[in-house]
């Protein structure tokens, strides 16, 4: 919360999303294509099998151009989004796991150079040789994913680490060994999704063979995951599941997405069965795309789920997503945020708006964009949002639309309703929305802090049950009395000024 | 009063003791260095000699171009995979002032990865399509090529400078641009540029050297060789010239911090300004490289030391710049000495396959059915 802010038009979020999960997918297929290519090359020399051989030279061209090209960029590019976006929790995460990353890399070294080596040796050396450099790829590849699974389940279940604080208890977490297991799988599934293009350029007679070869890997993969799922899944605790499981999730997006991953699970693991192991002819172009885009849809959705039900943490019950540490509610809320972060001192001179605008992008913006992914202006009501819940015909539906996210359980629609001028005052003086808006932020901001409390009360050195807090998804607002006007007057200065573009009492239209 | 800009200390702690990050943070960084130049040079000096030929493979100039892609094909991995380590360390010892440079370029920053698969794959179209493959063209490819790697270079400098100077983050922050102002930021870039391209001549020498002792065409290795001797040679020259520019612009209290520094600071500029000089001398006494394997030897040798102490200079004015705001005696050291040691062992190992691996592959040369 004391560096400087990278603003990002689609939300920092949302940046890593996408670049992470590119980055895994060519990362677990760099590490199962090793495996299948290794595996499918000595079946080759065992066998005097041509055709697996000319599949894994083939395969091994596109690991170079795929995986040790995109995947090590996009790799280095999960650390640059995350020292822009998140520069507090990587700080901290690399302090405490700078030796694992260090670890990895000298695995990442092998398996570059054996990955370069294997590729360009092709014909040029003796099958052991090359045979070697094949599974040296695979095994430095397969150990790096053992060393980084640590450090990824360590930021949902520290484990034992919240309370000894020691690098080898936060390692072994309880969502490690499920967490292997899955990825384990999605390592055969992504090598499948990839090679089943190079199979395409096979001999039209040797093609139905190696298609349904690799289904088997699909199918297999799949399994496993589906295994590794379910087990990380029932590792997790309450806290962590009740955001989306049981009947009344506290995040349905975060249950779709959990519906998404498992029917695209389902489906590519049908399709793989059918079309590449029972009817290999059909496992042509097109259906190895629809495959792939089940895998990755799997794969995805499980990485958003993951991500997801961390909230509001990046490491779970210690730092919150926006590097505000639990540890640090306290302090900050007595001393302020312009004694905390220079940033926003650096801000005192534009006045109260403009420390609350720096407060926002030090606090929110990790969640909240302005007007883009969890865009926060949409969320200021309307004159129009304003008149329907007062309007007795529409305060039902206009509560559950507009306030129920926050209120569902403190009001009723007949609350907001009775604490709302009436239609008639509202329509005779549309522009009492702003204080109306600006109270309702304050009050709101109220809420968050007070939510600190319940940060500061918890038990530490273990996972802290957020299911039991008044918002479980929510990092609490920090910061005195001052800093929640600041921003209050930032928020509400959001609704911009009467006839200037984003005036939410013009967006009433006809009603003004 | 002016706030402070500069995020505390990471209360997490150093898992190791400082001189040890310090340690690994300038051997990697020189490890790393070392494939930046093969890179950066290397595809500068492809993208000019491909013009040089007239775009044709059969000319020395086309073949050289060829062999510098070939290079880089490995060599661009390489610069990525040994960038992480350095990357890793800086973060650990000076997270408050590298995320704070890094974001307030964020743009910049973040576009470098967009410039690094640009300059990789079309390094590799250069090589699949272009001249190498086909004869003749892919002028194109390995031009926007060589112009990512130049504009990364340069992102690495406005970075470096940014965060080297958080008296100046307010007027970075209200304008990035004012960085290039800086009179440090051209004589940088050009001290990284001409070391790549002075570098990746010198390789190219040597390789066309052995070359011929293995056999290969002389004339066409001697053509090579000395287009790329002309180009060690005159990038050395400049770079000497350059250097001492760079020194003489750093602010006054870098320059007398480097000055006053005793043996620690001195006897690594010494070398280095030494060396630099000394590599003229020995490059401007050969004509014929060809026919001076052993002055071709020493050159790259005595290039590898220089950059290498280079980069403990670099450290050093870095650690000059920082010294009013910084105090690594701040950081609360708990050290992890299982796995310090863990890694190393398993740092000696990595290194320990390679070596095996690749000593095999060099034995185990075959054609036809004995061939994989």
């Amino acid at each position: 919360m004391q560096y400087p802010i990278w603003d990002v038009t689609i939300g920092g979020g949302m940046l890593m999303a996408i670049v992470a999960i590119t980055h895994v997918i060519v990362a677990h297929f760099a590490i199962g294509g090793g495996l299948v290519i290794a595996v499918s090359e000595t079946l080759s020399v065992r066998r005097g099998d041509r055709d697996l051989r000319d599949l894994a030279k083939r395969s091994s061209l596109m690991l170079i151009l795929v995986s040790t090209v995109f995947g090590a960029i996009s790799g280095v590019g999960i650390w640059v989004v995350a020292g822009l976006i998140s520069p507090g929790a990587i700080s901290d995460l690399i302090h405490t796991y700078v030796w694992g990353w260090a670890i990895e890399w000298t695995f990442f070294v092998v398996e570059i150079v054996a990955a370069l080596v294997y590729y360009t040796t092709w014909g040029k050396i003796s099958k052991g040789a090359h045979l070697m450099v094949g599974w040296i790829y695979f095994v430095a590849a397969y150990l790096s994913l053992v060393v980084i699974n640590g450090i990824i389940t360590f930021m949902l279940t520290p484990g034992r680490w919240l309370e000894t604080g020691q690098f080898w208890d936060g390692f072994f977490n309880p969502t490690y060994w499920p967490s292997l297991l899955l990825r384990t799988g999605l390592c055969a599934m992504m090598a499948t999704a990839f090679m089943m293009f190079a199979v395409q350029r096979a001999a039209a007679d040797a093609r139905p063979r190696l298609i349904r070869y690799l289904g088997w890997w699909m199918v297999g993969g799949a399994l496993v995951s589906y295994a590794g799922y379910r087990w990380w899944e029932a590792s997790l605790p309450e806290s962590v599941l009740a955001l989306f499981r049981g009947d009344a999730p506290l995040l349905e997006s975060l249950a779709a997405t959990r519906s998404l991953t498992l029917w695209a699970l389902a489906a590519a693991l049908v399709l793989a069965a059918v079309l590449f192991v029972a009817v290999p002819r059909a496992g042509r172009t097109a259906t190895a795309i629809v495959v792939a885009i089940a895998a990755f849809a799997f794969f995805g959705g499980y990485e958003r789920l993951r991500e997801g039900v961390r909230k509001p943490f990046l490491i779970h019950s210690h730092m919150f997503s926006n590097g505000l540490k639990v540890a640090d509610i306290e302090t900050v809320n007595a001393e302020g945020m312009v004694a905390h972060s220079g940033w926003v001192a650096a801000r005192a001179g534009d006045g109260a708006i403009g420390i609350g605008e720096q407060i926002f992008r030090t606090q929110c913006a990790s969640c909240h964009t302005l007007d883009g992914y969890q865009g926060i202006r949409s969320a200021l009501p309307t004159v129009a949002d304003m008149l329907a819940v007062a309007d007795a015909d529409t305060a039902a539906a206009a509560f559950a639309a507009e306030c129920a996210a926050c209120h569902r359980d403190d009001f009723t629609a007949d609350d907001v309703g009775g604490m709302l001028p009436s239609v008639d005052d509202i329509r005779a003086d549309p522009e009492m929305i702003r204080d109306l808006n600006h109270g309702m932020i304050t009050a709101t901001l109220a809420r968050l802090r007070d939510l600190g409390d319940f940060y500061v009360d918890a038990d530490r050195t273990t996972m802290i049950p957020t299911h039991e807090a008044d918002i479980p998804y929510m990092p609490p607002f920090v910061g005195t009395d001052e800093d929640l006007e600041a921003l209050a007057s930032y928020l509400a200065s959001l609704d911009a000024p009467p006839g200037a573009p984003g005036d939410r009492v013009a967006e009433l239209g006809g009603e003004r | 009063m002016t706030p402070d800009l500069v995020p505390a200390v990471d209360a997490a702690g150093l898992p190791g003791p400082v001189w040890l990050f310090q340690v690994l943070l300038v051997f990697t960084f020189f490890l790393h260095l070392l494939f930046v130049n093969i890179t950066l040079g290397g595809s500068l000096l492809a993208w000019v000699a491909h013009l040089r030929s007239g775009g044709s493979a059969s000319d020395p100039r086309g073949a050289l171009a060829a062999r510098l892609t070939a290079v880089n094909g490995y060599g661009i991995s390489l610069t990525i995979t040994t960038g992480v380590a350095p990357l890793l360390f800086i973060q650990t010892l000076y997270q408050q002032y590298f995320y704070s440079g890094t974001i307030l370029v964020g743009g910049l920053w973040f576009g470098l990865l967009v410039l690094l698969l640009v300059g990789y794959y079309t390094a590799y179209l250069y090589k699949f399509r272009g001249a190498p493959a086909v004869g003749r063209g892919g002028g194109l490819w390995i031009g926007v090529s060589a112009l990512s790697f130049l504009a990364i270079a340069t992102i690495h400098v406005v970075v470096h400078l940014v965060h080297v100077q958080p008296a100046q983050w307010a007027a970075f922050e209200a304008d990035p641009w004012v960085v290039l102002a800086d009179p440090t930021f051209v004589p940088r870039l050009l001290h990284f540029v001409l070391a790549g391209l002075g570098f990746a001549a010198v390789i190219m020498v040597w390789w066309s050297v052995r070359a011929v002792e293995r056999g290969a065409d002389r004339q066409l290795e001697g053509a090579i060789a000395r287009f790329g001797w002309t180009w060690a040679l005159w990038t050395t020259v400049l770079q000497v010239v350059d250097g001492f520019v760079l020194l003489f612009v750093l602010p006054q209290p870098v320059l007398s911090g480097l000055m006053k520094g005793g043996a620690v600071t001195m006897v690594p500029l010494t070398l280095a300004i030494l060396g630099a000089v000394g590599l003229l001398v020995m490059m401007a006494r050969v004509s014929d490289p060809l026919a001076a394997k052993g002055t071709v030897t020493g050159t790259l040798g005595a290039m590898v030391l220089v950059i290498g102490v280079m980069t403990v200079t670099r450290h050093q004015i870095r650690v000059l710049y920082l010294a009013p705001t910084t105090d690594l005696g701040a950081f609360t050291v708990a050290s992890q000495w299982l796995n310090i040691g863990l890694f190393v062992l398993l740092l000696v190992a990595a290194l320990a396959t390679v070596y095996l691996m690749v000593k095999r592959v060099l034995a185990s040369p075959a054609t036809g059915a004995d061939a994989a």
